[in-house]
């Protein structure tokens, strides 16, 4: 189901992904000054990848596990890239990039087991809204968890005494990787909330239910309710810094957990077994 | 004919600020300076003037180092009316090679009190500017000196020795820059007035931060220092209301006890909704207790841990150190190439003409005969004459300029040659001027040592 721009992106996702890594464990700012390109470069084939596959569907290609993850991962590094240009969060390529490689490469293998056709009955409108608000939305979340990760290390480093010595000058303080995480947090569950109604909406005008508890919707629900707890946390009580931070990594293993569960273990409608 | 580059000076390393003030130059005198030094040092071709709280050096150029070395030390002791003698042991000489290195090393901030500071190369930079402004500046100066900046800049560039905090308040100020994302909202409160937290919360202060509470057990201490450092005083006894707004503590009292507890600083947390707090302790004894520290969004560090962020970082400047040594090394071995060439450049000159002299007196030779030929042929053996001229010269040159830049006495190499192909035909040395062939050759040797413009 891949094209032959997957091959491309995988190559710049590894090579940013060295870069960032290498970079930061070498003191070398320039090869994440180099590693920042890269990126754009491979969510650019990574783009273009997904519009012919796109193309050849009919519709958005996320119609099982491998599609799924691509699709995610593309959001996940559109998101990074956007905060490391323009917010010089270069320290979250070290985090983040890593991860998006993985998930490619994941995808990559996996999508060689054959290909699903969406059923007509899905082919709306509602399809390309829903998922791509419901991925975004995921995508917030696991660059909040990046965030989240480098603040505790950051942190715990201050802490202990042994402060990190910035490279260059792309080391966020904690007050920036604090703000930033609650934004993204913030959008993140924006998108979440909006994915749910366009879902509970959608299922209403094909199937003429809002809502039938099947895992996918369950596990969303619940995922809505921890996010929800988290903003209120930090709103009503003041929880911030390495509480908010400790939390939204909790949060994030339970949506990380649903999403795998829901693909593999739970296929209903949203795993690919369209009832 | 053998010009050397030279330095004499004294520095932080060999004389004490005593000496070293006695015999500094203010930035505007330097000008004026240098035409006295031009004046009464006669052996010196070129000179340029550094003068920092840490070194007075005289940069020189002459055909007798040893005897420009004299002139300008007794210049130095003339000029600031000091007895030489109070200095004397105290004042390097370098001369040559040396002195090059020197130089490149003192642009890199590797000669620094503080490796890697990098005002060095703004005050080089300055040096220069006097000497070009006095006209003391010739070409072997302007070349060290251009060679000198873009060593320090490829420093710069290639190792992290500008890199981490190297003195306590510099660190604090830092560790709040990873806290804090901006200073410009942010309230600093000093308690107390030891010189090291005032500098600190002055430092804070330039960086942006705006809101500036000083506290003191006595009151009038408290106000004349936030009078000092442009902040408002708080009484002692009602200081804790102003923690909850207080974003960076600086502790500099003097108290048997810490003024601050974990116990009753919970609650501070809480009212200031769990919004970070850097505490940072210059009191000896401390002023804040050290299991602050586990407190949720406090950081507290004390001044021995501020010294050893300070000491991490001056061992890594040191290991960059090393890296720098090796680019100023390249760089010293490519500028002694450029130098020894300039002593080939008289010979070079006298070989050529000599040569083409021949050619033309071996032409004018036949002149007769060569007059009795077709105009064409008549071209042709000219033209033969002086492509043969021409590659006979490129080999000549070509091969002493390749041994001549490597050889330890260049100019002695130059004179062999010069005696073996000019014969009795030789002009007597030409001095090293600024002739068109003279500077056709240097860009010559130019384009093979220079990768920055």
């Amino acid at each position: 189901m891949d094209t032959i721009w997957l091959p491309p992106a995988l190559v710049c996702y590894a090579l940013s992904a060295v870069g960032f890594v290498a970079g930061r464990t070498a003191n070398r700012p320039r090869w994440t000054d180099q590693a920042v390109p890269l990126l754009g470069a491979a969510v650019l084939f990574h783009t273009l990848d997904l519009v012919f596959g796109a193309l050849r569907a009919g519709n958005i290609p996320v119609t099982n596990f491998a599609q799924s993850l691509s699709f995610l991962a593309w959001l996940t590094a559109i998101v990074s890239f956007v905060l490391i240009s323009r917010m010089r969060m270069q320290v979250l390529g070290s985090f983040v990039a890593p991860g998006v490689l993985a998930a490619v490469s994941a995808a990559m293998l996996l999508t060689r087991r054959g290909r699903l056709v969406i059923p007509d009955s899905l082919r709306s409108a509602w399809l390309p809204v829903h998922v791509t608000l419901a991925f975004l939305g995921d995508a917030l979340f696991v660059v909040a968890a990046g965030v989240s990760l480098a603040y505790l290390v950051y942190e715990s480093r201050l802490k202990a005494k042994r402060p990190m010595t910035p490279v260059g000058q792309t080391m966020p303080s904690l007050e920036k990787l604090d703000r930033i995480n609650y934004r993204l947090l913030g959008w993140g569950f924006v998108m979440l909330s909006l994915a749910i109604v366009s879902g509970a909406l959608w299922a209403e005008a094909t199937w003429g239910h809002f809502w039938s508890w099947e895992p996918q919707e369950s596990w969303s629900l619940i995922t809505w309710l921890l996010y929800a707890a988290l903003l209120e946390s930090r709103i009503a009580a003041g929880w911030r810094g390495r509480r908010a931070a400790a939390l939204t990594l909790a949060v994030f293993t339970v949506l990380l957990g649903s999403f795998l569960s829901v693909s593999l273990l739970f296929p209903g409608k949203h795993g690919g077994s369209f009832g | 004919m053998d010009e050397k580059l030279l330095i004499v000076g004294i520095n932080h390393r060999t004389a004490p600020v005593a000496v070293r003030e006695r015999l500094a130059y203010g930035d505007g005198e330097i000008v004026a300076t240098l035409g006295r030094l031009k004046d009464r040092a006669p052996a010196l071709a070129e000179t340029a003037l550094i003068s920092t709280c840490n070194r007075v050096e005289i940069v020189g150029v002459a055909a007798d180092p040893a005897r420009a070395i004299d002139e300008a030390t007794s210049f130095l002791a003339a000029d600031r009316e000091v007895d030489a003698a109070l200095f004397a042991g105290a004042l390097y000489r370098f001369e040559g090679r040396d002195a090059v290195h020197h130089l490149f090393r003192v642009g890199a901030s590797l000669d620094s009190m503080v490796v890697g500071e990098p005002q060095i190369l703004g005050q080089l930079k300055l040096s220069y500017g006097y000497a070009a402004e006095a006209g003391t500046a010739g070409l072997v100066l302007h070349r060290a000196f251009h060679r000198a900046f873009s060593v320090a800049k490829r420093v710069r560039k290639a190792t992290l020795i500008g890199r981490g905090s190297v003195s306590v308040s510099s660190a604090a100020v830092r560790l709040a820059g990873q806290i804090f994302d901006t200073l410009s909202d942010k309230t600093v409160m000093l308690m107390g007035a030891g010189q090291m937290a005032e500098l600190t919360a002055r430092q804070l202060h330039a960086l942006g931060a705006e809101t500036l509470l000083v506290t003191s057990r006595t009151f009038d201490h408290a106000v004349a220092l936030a009078r000092a450092l442009g902040g408002t005083a708080v009484p002692f006894e009602s200081h804790r209301p102003y923690l909850k707004i207080a974003d960076i503590v600086i502790g500099s009292l003097s108290a048997a006890r810490p003024v601050l507890e974990p116990d009753d600083f919970e609650a501070v947390l809480r009212e200031r909704r769990y919004r970070p707090i850097f505490l940072i302790d210059l009191g000896v004894p401390r002023n804040f207790d050290e299991r602050l520290n586990a407190l949720e969004n406090v950081y507290l560090y004390d001044i021995d841990d501020l010294g050893s962020v300070v000491t991490e970082s001056v061992s890594e400047r040191a290991r960059e150190a090393d890296k720098a040594e090796t680019i100023v090394a390249d760089a010293l071995a490519s500028f002694m190439r450029w130098m020894n060439g300039l002593d080939l450049v008289p010979a070079i000159k006298d070989i050529r003409v000599s040569i083409e002299q021949l050619r033309d007196t071996e032409l004018g030779r036949h002149r007769a005969w060569l007059a009795a030929l077709e105009p064409s042929e008549r071209q042709r053996i000219e033209a033969l004459t002086r492509t043969l001229v021409n590659k006979l010269l490129h080999r000549i040159l070509a091969g002493l300029r390749s041994t001549g830049a490597s050889s330890p006495d260049p100019a002695y190499t130059a004179e062999i040659a010069r005696r073996l192909l000019c014969g009795e035909l030789a002009p007597e040395g030409p001095a090293l001027g600024g002739t068109a062939a003279n500077l056709d050759f240097e860009m010559d040797l130019d384009s093979d040592d220079d990768e920055e413009p």
